[in-house]
């Protein structure tokens, strides 16, 4: 039996504003370790809201979530912030970087966060992240300062720093050509194939969805298909 | 280089508004070097009063007293364990003044605090001279002493204090008895006390204390000339003053000649309330200064905390989505208030003594007193950097737990 990195059971989830409405209805899903999950779906069909369930970061839902083997639902807050900075890392649907801060400090900080390299070896880490995405001419750059592509691959950069077992992405190449699209789809392949990193992704590239592992289909807050 | 990365990103954030942090570094400083100028302040200017008030008041003050009959007597009479019980006690008159009073010096200079002591005659008059009369009171001392007790010869300003011990009936008169009754050294004067008969006696030295009450009544005599103005003979004394080496412990060792000596000891704090009362309402008035200035202080930098977490709302839930804790995020925000504190506060502590030395050389002039007395105090220092420290504290907490608090999806999904 291959193990499952993440294990959603039965999660629903309503907005209250202004009358409660249903996002996720029922929704059951498993993503196994060193998968290369796709879930595509109609612009508001609920894709980001389940990401941010199964990302540890919203709380506010009923049923389960496993994260490697270890039950996240109910846990503290503070836990559930050191799993995500362990074991998750996120690109989000628009970069969000720290502007204040350079590019490559904007990747180490996670690094920094989790405290198993020195600061030495973080940067030398986020230097190289940088350079798997052509960006490493801008680290030293304020990160306000760099187009919207760059930030979309810089903030990719970040989510991979600390090697997390599960990484998710909300569109995270929604701002890239089709060059630097390939260029992270081939280094997401690589990291599940060959370090077993599982990656889930909301994506509306179909071709970009195609090529991997499995496809989830979405709507109206219901998953339709698994996929194979 | 190894910093904590709360302590990277609150130093980045703090130096991307460097003229906010500026301005709320300065808010503390101005608190903190007040602070410090004020208590300097205060304690210099209390400090002064209480020299002063030792230039007229002796640490302790032995004085008889009516009072309420007690067992006492009983207890030297009957030295046996028998319960002794008065009913109805009554105030009893004491014979005014203090019974075998060179006895009882030499009890009280064996206590081991005591650093100078000497007998007092105390006798109210009249101060004569042509038809003008005004009240006044004779102190009767040994003048040796008295000069070595409260610098007496400071308050000079005609006449030599000496001359008491040589010259036959000599007073040595303050500024303003010479001045009401035009009197000049070696003029004639008379006194009159209640009890004994006019004499008439001879300036011999004029003095001037910065106390004008004191100076338009007293008068210093020999104590023998005293007991003769009273009619009294030479065991009568009325006070034994006594300086001890601190005048701080004066309560406490004013309570045991008490019950050393059965007579009342009054120490320099009692008979100093007005003074007391007086050090009391400036600290009230200095405190609540302080209060305001550190209160200022405080809102500056919470401000600028409520308004880079406004600003940076985004940010946190970034840092929050990327495993940052509540506390983690407490402590970027905390650390920014006690960045600015710290800066504040050491440049602050500088600028307070800078102030104070600046002030103190101011001449004012009035009286006695040539400059503002400040004091330089070290606890203040450490005071202002502590209350620095606090109201650092309690201004970034809220600010800092209402950043913990954000919620990372609420902010992202925007
Ligand atoms: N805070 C909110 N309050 C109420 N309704 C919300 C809130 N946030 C999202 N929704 C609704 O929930 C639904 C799902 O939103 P979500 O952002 O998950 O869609 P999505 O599938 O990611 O869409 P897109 O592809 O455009 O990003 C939408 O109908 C949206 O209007
Ligand atoms: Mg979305």
């Amino acid at each position: 039996m291959e193990s499952i990195a993440l294990k959603a059971t039965g999660i629903n989830k309503y907005f209250h504003d202004p009358v409660t409405i249903p996002v996720l209805k029922n929704i059951t899903l498993d993503v196994r370790k060193g998968e290369f999950v796709s879930i595509v779906g109609k612009s508001g069909c609920g894709k980001s809201t389940l990401l941010y369930v199964l990302s540890t970061m919203d709380t506010d839902y009923e049923g389960t979530l496993d994260i490697n083997g270890v039950q996240a639902t109910g846990k503290s807050l503070n836990a559930l912030a050191r799993i995500r900075n362990e074991s998750i890392g996120f690109v989000f649907q628009f970069h969000y970087l720290l502007p204040d801060f350079t590019c490559l400090k904007n990747v180490m900080i996670p690094g920094l966060r989790l405290g198993k390299y020195s600061y030495k070896e973080v940067e030398a880490r986020a230097y190289e992240k940088l350079k798997m995405f052509g960006v490493e001419d801008q680290a030293l750059k304020r990160a306000d300062k760099l187009s919207g592509g760059q930030q979309q691959r810089v903030a990719i950069a970040r989510a991979l720093i600390n090697e997390p077992a599960i990484i998710m992405g909300d569109e995270p190449t929604g701002n890239l050509d089709s060059k630097n699209t390939g260029i992270v789809f081939d280094l997401f392949q690589k990291l599940a194939k060959d370090f077993g990193q599982t990656i889930i992704t909301v994506t509306h590239d179909e071709d970009f969805a195609r090529r991997s592992d499995r496809i989830i289909e979405m709507a109206d807050g219901e998953i339709k298909s698994h996929g194979k | 280089m190894k910093i904590n990365v709360n302590t990277e990103i609150a130093l980045t954030y703090l130096s991307a508004r460097k003229k906010q942090t500026a301005i709320a570094a300065a808010g503390v400083m101005f608190g903190i070097s007040m602070f410090i100028f004020m208590q300097s302040l205060m304690k210099g200017t209390n400090d002064y009063f209480e020299k002063m008030s030792f230039n007229s008041t002796p640490h302790i003050r032995l004085y008889s007293e009516n009072k309420v009959a007690d067992t006492h007597m009983l207890n030297s009479y009957l030295k046996d364990s028998s319960v002794k019980i008065l009913t109805n006690p009554k105030q009893l008159i004491q014979t005014l003044g203090i019974n075998n009073p060179y006895g009882i010096i030499k009890e009280i200079i064996k206590y081991p605090r005591v650093a100078n002591v000497t007998p007092q005659v105390t006798a109210n008059v009249i101060y004569t001279s042509g038809s003008v009369q005004i009240d006044g009171n004779v102190a009767g001392v040994n003048i040796d002493q008295e000069d070595k007790m409260f610098d007496v010869q400071s308050n000079m300003i005609a006449g030599d204090l000496h001359d008491l011990n040589r010259v036959n009936n000599g007073l040595l008169i303050g500024k303003g008895v010479a001045d009401k009754l035009s009197l000049h050294v070696g003029d004639n004067i008379t006194v009159t006390s209640g009890t004994g008969s006019p004499t008439i006696m001879r300036v011999i030295g004029i003095f001037a204390t910065t106390i004008k009450q004191i100076d338009e009544t007293k008068s210093y005599a020999n104590i023998v000339q005293a007991q003769n103005l009273l009619g009294k003979d030479r065991s009568y004394v009325t006070d034994i003053k006594i300086n001890i080496d601190d005048y701080n412990n004066a309560p406490a060792v004013a309570r045991d000649l008490e019950t050393i000596t059965g007579y009342k000891a009054e120490d320099w704090v009692q008979a100093n309330e007005q003074l007391k009362a007086a050090f009391k309402i400036r600290a009230v008035i200095l405190n609540s200064v302080i209060g305001v200035l550190l209160l200022v202080a405080g809102f500056g930098i919470y401000n600028i905390l409520n308004m880079t977490i406004y600003e940076k709302i985004k940010e946190i839930a970034i840092l929050k989505a990327q495993g940052f804790s509540g506390p983690a995020v407490t402590s970027i925000f905390l650390q920014q208030a006690i960045y600015i504190g710290v800066l504040g506060g050491i440049i602050g502590v500088i600028v307070g003594f800078l102030i104070t030395l600046m002030v103190s050389r101011i001449y004012i002039g009035a009286g006695s007193l040539k400059y503002l007395p400040m004091s330089f105090y070290t606890p203040h220092y450490v005071e202002a950097i502590i209350f620095g420290i606090l109201t650092t504290v309690a201004a970034g907490f809220f600010p800092a737990r209402k950043a913990s608090k954000v919620d990372p999806v609420t902010i992202i999904r925007g």
